[in-house]
């Protein structure tokens, strides 16, 4: 415990700001033009929230799906994991979240159920809205190239971030929530530590 | 040949004091630049100049082809200016392709002085991943292979033992950083025939001053310094406080150049590893391997120095 003790957060961080914030570039080049997807993807969960469409449910947790495991295999363990060592940890995660979200939105359909708190649905919404329009101009506001811009469905914070949002608007299990808890508390310490 | 007669009446005895205490070997560049500091592995005598190449973070740049083309950049600038000794790890993510890369595409694979470091628990992987660290590196043999943070040491010295007789490595070395697990690292120097030991040690954290370098001398150890600026915090730190003006006459000009100049004129150091992304740090980092390097009372005076504006 002495030793571990010894040790920052910092030293687990074997990458720049630099090269960390290029890799969306780069990535971004890649997928490119699967954006115009992702913003499909993104329109379809909206209506779907709104006029809660009795196949809504499930379709949503498909998407969610697609998304996860497209950012563990794509993102994180094809891109990342090159300058990460522990990413491939990462993508891990993301893939056992794709599992729960497939148990607990497509076979259980837990995602049929709406709640009806006002307060859930007001920060689903505002949460939803960050990850959806804010996020991917974050790259411009902290003066980065415009090409290093993060996207729902494609990137991995936007992505947890609106996934938790969609997950406030449905009566799920909170073992939904654990590993996009854990994931943005990861990103956040990195982002601060880099 | 000039420029040796133009160093001033102070540095040239110094750089005489240096080199008859058998610290220093006097090289001349190409370039004719000065007199490029090495130093003597003690199990071999073969001379590596004082100031290496770092890799961890710096060199971590996936297969980003704007980088890598800056991390050769940066590795040219190390080779020009008399750098040999380049250091990383399989810890290190991407850093061991980028330097291969560097290498190919500066033709130096049979100039640099790998080192590599193996780096997991469980050492029947071992032999594996030093494989494809010479993948990485394109290399046929590393110079140094050493045992990253002691992690599984035993086994892996073991090996590492073996490979040598074999031919396969030149070096055997262990390593650790951030002054952790020192005790154990001493029982090993006293036991283990090592070549080579790495850890860390800079003007404000001297702790491996009371045993690590003077055990490391007595036992014939040569020493390669990790995070000589603190991971940055300290150059971050003082920079913006005013470099004495006698800092000229050990051939000081930056802070960068002042920290490594401390480190690499300590009798145990063998060679100083700052780690840079940078063109322009690389070239100053790589004047600190220039004669001359302070006395014994100029480190103490360094010191003084630094512990009072800081």
């Amino acid at each position: 415990m002495g030793e571990l003790t010894s040790y920052r957060l910092s030293d687990f961080i074997l990458f720049s700001q630099t090269v960390y914030y290029r890799q969306f570039e780069l990535y971004n080049q890649f997928v490119w033009p699967l954006h115009f997807l992702a913003i499909i993807f993104a329109l379809i969960i909206i209506y779907a929230l709104w006029k809660k469409p009795v196949w809504g449910g499930r379709l949503v947790a498909l998407l969610l799906v697609v998304c996860w495991l497209w950012v563990a295999w794509v993102f994180l363990y094809q891109r990342f994991y090159q300058i990460h060592v522990v990413a491939n940890w990462y993508a891990l995660g993301f893939a056992l979240q794709a599992g729960l979200i497939i148990w607990y939105g497509l076979i259980r359909n837990c995602f049929a159920l709406f709640v009806s708190n006002q307060l859930r649905i007001k920060i689903g919404s505002a949460l939803l809205f960050v990850a959806y329009i804010v996020y991917p101009f974050i790259a411009l506001m902290t003066g980065r190239s415009w090409m290093q811009f993060e996207m729902f469905a494609l990137a991995p914070d936007p992505t947890v971030l609106a996934s938790l949002a969609i997950l406030l608007f449905y009566k799920v299990p909170v073992s939904l929530y654990v590993i996009p808890v854990v994931w943005m508390l990861l990103s956040v310490s990195t982002l601060i530590v880099m | 040949m000039n420029n040796k007669h133009n160093l001033s009446r102070r540095r040239f005895l110094q750089f005489m004091g240096l080199s008859a205490s058998g610290l220093i070997v006097p090289q001349f560049t190409q370039a004719g630049t000065g007199v490029l500091i090495t130093k003597s592995i003690p199990s071999s005598n073969e001379q590596i100049p004082v100031i290496g190449l770092g890799s961890s973070r710096t060199f971590n740049v996936g297969n980003d082809p704007l980088a890598l083309d800056n991390v050769a950049e940066v590795m040219r600038h190390f080779f020009k200016a008399g750098g040999r000794l380049i250091d990383s790890s399989p810890m290190y993510g991407s850093s061991q392709p980028a330097i291969g890369y560097g290498l190919k595409k500066l033709a130096k694979i049979k100039d640099v002085f790998s080192a590599d470091k193996v780096w997991t628990g469980d050492f029947h992987q071992g032999a594996e991943q030093m494989q494809e660290s010479r993948q990485h590196w394109k290399l046929d043999t590393f110079d140094l292979m050493q045992v990253h943070n002691l992690v599984a040491w035993q086994a892996h010295l073991e090996i590492l033992f073996r490979m040598k007789q074999q031919g396969k490595i030149r070096y055997v070395g262990i390593t650790t950083s951030h002054g952790r697990r020192h005790d154990e690292l001493v029982d090993i120097m006293k036991k283990q025939p090592l070549d080579f030991v790495q850890f860390s040690y800079n003007i404000l954290d001297r702790e491996a001053e009371q045993i690590l370098l003077p055990l490391a001398k007595q036992r014939g150890i040569a020493v390669i310094i990790n995070r000589p600026f603190q991971r940055g915090d300290l150059i971050h730190e003082l920079n913006n406080k005013p470099l004495p003006k006698w800092a000229n006459t050990i051939g000081c000009e930056s802070w960068s150049q002042f920290l490594l100049k401390f480190i690499a004129s300590h009798p145990a150091v063998s060679c100083v590893i700052p780690a840079t992304s940078q063109v322009s740090h690389v070239r100053e980092n790589m004047q600190a391997c220039y004669s001359p390097l302070p006395d014994e009372a100029m480190r103490r005076r360094m010191i003084d120095y630094v512990e009072k504006i800081i």
